[in-house]
């Protein structure tokens, strides 16, 4: 007969894992296991995560090399595959950096600075509801509000289900558990509501947070009028014209949601 | 030479398809085809893995909470199970890799069992989460979990671990399929191609499980 194939000698010589080897190895992966509920019991801070991944990863990389036989196979089938962790590494570390780093470009960039000057204090007596301010807050409300709140701000947003309490429906004069006079709305905008999910918006521009003080109330009933004392409460004297800066400074929307989540991590 | 017989009756045994060149050829190229579907198992996956990595950066302190919720000694436990279950499979398939066919049959048996463990631990584990209210999203109602976007957790939960014991599911299938046919006698030192190939299958689930492990019941 004709010449052997090449690869059928290849093919007797194929590598096969001994007992003792299969059973060192799990013994290994099971030695591993025990570390990390052992590490994970200690508190190290950030380095938990990066210990657990660590030995996940070790782990990881015995199951393939000996139990997969990568170790053996040919290289392009070692190649084949590991291609596709880089793929995935490319694929979390862009989406991570861009969820927690654009902020940065718009706050750093000249264009988040100009934007801020031009929503801050720029409307006189904010505190007084005008059909032009009501226009404003409702465009604002499109994006901060919606998912809580829904679009005709019943309190039924998607994201409405999964919260406890429910979120406020703007509709009815009903359960405004820190009161329905704008200044207390506006309080409540600024400063959240302790154990629920709404969170405070005081990274946004005062004037737009006047401006979703209107957009809100105008949606239910005319509420009570405010008094000089109840803009006192929160930091006004309504005889100047303008609410000013407030007392915190007014950066995009980008750098509010970057100092939530910081807020977050801090909390931890 | 009765025995180099044998030996060339058990090769001649599977013959491969007609346009392989030989049965080795036939042999590397199911391979490789395993190869290329792990890599498509591995972006799935990977789709869950970066909803995780996002959620887990924007909430930290509700995955810390949400976490203790899961039990760890149960978790543990299936970590065991399946690393073992990887070990009966890999001798499995040493075993019909030398020819011996009792013991190939043998050892998938033994990760056929560890595998209903498993699933049954998961059961175990599932249930009690049902009943707490421990759900995803709108199903969620348990009062003790201050965390407003805690169902979150639990969303991811039931849909990496859930996909995952479907993924279980479908190698015990599989290993069914290999050890009837391993009982039948179907497999010689010549021809183990299906078995070594689930062997694959059964170890990603495995190392699935070695990264779903610490991430959901070991949250630092």
């Amino acid at each position: 007969m004709n010449k052997e194939h090449v690869s059928d000698r290849h093919y007797d010589k194929h590598y096969i894992l001994s007992t003792k080897n299969a059973c060192l190895v799990g013994v290994s992966l099971l030695i591993l296991t025990a570390i990390t509920v052992l590490v994970a019991g200690i508190n190290l801070g950030r380095l938990n995560f990066i210990i657990a991944f660590l030995i996940a990863t070790i782990k990881g990389t015995l199951v393939a090399l000996f139990f997969m036989n990568l170790k053996h196979d040919r290289k392009e089938n070692a190649v084949i595959f590991l291609t596709s962790f880089v793929f995935l590494a490319i694929f979390i570390v862009l989406t991570v950096s861009d969820l927690f780093f654009r902020g940065d470009v718009y706050v750093k960039g000249q264009l988040g600075f100009a934007q801020a000057e031009l929503t801050s204090g720029a409307i006189k007596q904010p505190w007084i509801s005008t059909p032009e301010l009501i226009t404003k807050g409702k465009a604002a409300f499109s994006i901060q509000c919606v998912a809580c709140h829904g679009a005709e701000g019943k309190g039924n947003g998607p994201a409405s289900l999964a919260l406890k309490p429910p979120p406020r429906n703007f509709t009815s004069q009903e359960n405004w558990k820190l009161g329905r006079k704008p200044s207390q709305v506006f309080k409540t905008i600024r400063d959240g509501i302790p154990d629920s999910a709404m969170s405070s918006f005081s990274t946004l521009p005062a004037d737009d947070r006047w401006a979703l003080v209107h957009y809100v109330l105008s949606l239910g009933p005319k509420p009570t009028e405010d008094t000089n004392e109840d803009l006192a409460k929160i930091g006004i004297d309504p005889s100047k014209q303008t609410a000013g800066s407030d007392q915190t400074p007014s950066i995009t929307i980008d750098f509010a949601m970057q100092r939530m989540i910081e807020e977050a991590e801090n909390k931890r | 030479m009765a025995e180099t017989q044998v030996l060339a009756k058990q090769k001649q045994q599977h013959h491969h398809a007609h346009h392989f060149m030989s049965a080795e050829a036939e042999f590397e190229a199911s391979k490789q085809g395993m190869w290329v579907f792990l890599v498509t198992e591995v972006l799935m996956f990977g789709g869950l893995f970066t909803a995780y990595a996002v959620f887990r950066g924007l909430y930290p302190d509700m995955f810390y909470e949400a976490h203790k919720f899961l039990n760890v000694k149960l978790g543990c436990l299936n970590t065991v199970i399946l690393i073992t279950s990887s070990l009966t499979m890999v001798l499995a398939v040493s075993a019909s890799q030398r020819g011996e066919k009792n013991k190939t049959a043998w050892f998938l048996a033994c990760t056929l069992i560890l595998a209903a463990g498993f699933l049954t631990v998961k059961y175990i584990e599932y249930s009690a989460k049902f009943h707490h209210g421990l759900l995803p999203a709108g199903f969620f109602h348990n009062e003790t979990i201050k965390h407003v976007k805690a169902p979150l957790f639990f969303s991811l939960y039931f849909i990496m671990t859930g996909l995952h014991g479907l993924h279980v599911l479908i190698g015990m299938g599989l290993i069914l399929w290999i050890f009837t046919r391993a009982l039948k006698g179907q497999f010689s030192s010549g021809y183990y191609t299906p078995v070594e190939l689930v062997g694959f299958y059964w170890h990603f689930v495995d190392l699935v499980w070695i990264y779903l492990f610490p991430l959901l019941y070991l949250v630092g």
